[in-house]
């Protein structure tokens, strides 16, 4: 690959890593701003959602991915804070698919073949694996 | 609680993401290894929890830091992404594994791992403290194959570092348990990562720390999606931790180029050793192996991590006026 390619791949990859974190943070606050003005959120109250007894937490599990989308919608605060977390998730995951697309590109089909098993990997836990 | 509490106790648990993201991104280990003692010895939260949302801000201090590391291409991200196909598998084993642990009670030896983890790891870093540029020795068969060449400019040496790797082999099979360790506690685990970048494949300081870094991100998305899954990220506490590790990894990048990687680990190596010493007797205490009360173990950690640390530093001491002579 040339130079030249190379400099346009991690400035690529650097904005990625950048705007991941600043859309995600932004909805993170945007979400605890609005848990903390609603006193709650889905019908917790403040004081459920921020209580951390292992037994008791609101926790992950009881936020399903595909209610993400409608949560925001009706603006709910864990589901916009939830959306920042995934949009973190899905930071380093874009890195490698736009790894994958360079290395394509390239035609480097060792790094094409290591980013696809990366890629698989991330997928598998993402969708098969509790 | 009021809901004034409630915001205060949020704004206590960014300033320790803050804190954790500093030193995490200063040294390419990621903030989870400060955060998840910080949460647990000293906000009491359940280690489930902690180590849940610790493995979700890593990512943001990874991203965070790589996206600076990236731009001014100092990090190899070829080579990291090769060496994820070991991260990635391990960390879907790690955290399985951790899945079994608290499914039988046994979550006082997630203490106990975690603070021998942390002990070991600064080993490596503090023999380091000795080098900046590996020594260099010759190409192997996977130096070409895996093409584990590249450069970068140095802005303290003032030069242009050329280097390659080698022992692809056995970075990999580091690798794999710095995924597992990663998944299993909850942390970046950059300190095995640097280990199998600078120790097995001979690469510099500097390209190891931030390519361990962008690595961090990675290893952690896949622990973090069977997180969720399992129900171990707690939202409330998630969002004040990753908005906490976003801000100290931001500033902790714009240090990192300024200063040397000497400097980096004595500060690490201090506070690291006393969080160290402190989870491995907070385990033993929770599984009534010691009944010692918890001030009496926090005098112990702090006094055990100032030996070590007063020690490791008058032999690096001797070891570099040694060098000096030798010169």
């Amino acid at each position: 690959m040339s130079d030249e390619a190379e400099d346009r791949f991690d400035t690529i990859i650097s904005w990625a890593l950048k705007i991941g974190v600043v859309v995600s943070l932004c909805l993170i606050v945007a979400g605890t701003m609005i848990v903390f003005i609603h006193n709650g959120s889905n019908g917790f109250s403040l004081n459920t959602l921020s209580n951390m007894d292992s037994n008791t937490a609101v926790n992950s599990s009881e936020i399903h991915l595909l209610d993400i989308a409608s949560g925001v919608a009706s603006l709910s605060g864990m589901y916009i804070i939830a959306l920042g977390l995934w949009v973190l998730i899905f930071t380093p995951i874009s890195v490698v698919a736009i790894s994958f697309v360079n290395f394509t590109y390239g035609k480097n089909r060792l790094y094409m073949f290591m980013s696809a098993i990366v890629l698989f990997n991330l997928f598998l836990a993402m969708i098969f694996i509790t | 609680m009021s809901a004034l509490a409630i915001l205060l106790n949020f704004i206590s648990i960014v300033v320790a993401g803050i804190f954790a993201g500093l030193l995490g991104s200063l040294t390419g280990l990621g903030g989870g290894t400060v955060l998840v003692p910080v949460l647990t010895l000293f906000y009491g939260i359940p280690i489930i929890f902690a180590v849940g949302a610790s493995l979700i801000s890593t990512i943001a201090t990874s991203a965070g830091s790589a996206s600076a590391y990236t731009k001014q291409r100092i990090a190899n991200i070829k080579i990291g992404v090769g060496l994820e196909v070991a991260t990635t598998t391990g960390a879907i084993i790690g955290t399985l594994t951790f899945a079994y642990v608290n499914a039988n009670k046994m979550q006082w030896s997630i203490y106990v791992i975690f603070g021998s983890v942390l002990l070991f790891s600064l080993f490596p870093t503090i023999k380091k403290t000795l080098m900046e540029v590996p020594p260099d020795i010759p190409a192997d068969w996977t130096t070409k194959l895996f093409q584990l060449t590249g450069s970068y400019f140095d802005a303290k040496l003032k030069k242009i570092v050329n280097y390659k790797g080698v022992r692809w082999w056995a970075g990999e099979i580091v690798m794999f348990f710095a995924g597992f360790i990663s998944g299993l506690l909850g942390i970046g685990s950059g300190a095995l990562k640097v280990m199998g970048m600078d120790w097995a494949m001979n690469l510099p300081m500097k390209v190891t720390t931030t390519t361990s870094n962008f690595m961090i991100g990675i290893t952690a998305a896949t622990g973090s999606s069977i997180y969720w899954r399992l129900g171990y990220i707690q939202p409330f506490l998630a969002a004040a931790t990753a908005i906490g590790v976003v801000i100290g990894s931001y500033f902790g990048a714009k240090i990192l180029v300024r200063i040397s990687n000497g400097d980096i680990r004595w500060i690490f190596f201090g506070i690291l050793s006393f969080l160290g010493v402190e989870m491995i007797l907070r385990g033993l205490y929770l599984n009534h192996i010691i009944s010692t009360p918890p001030l009496i173990q926090f005098a112990i950690s702090l006094a055990v991590s100032a030996m070590m640390i007063g020690s490791s530093y008058i032999v690096v001491r001797m070891e570099r006026r040694r060098i000096i002579h030798v010169r």
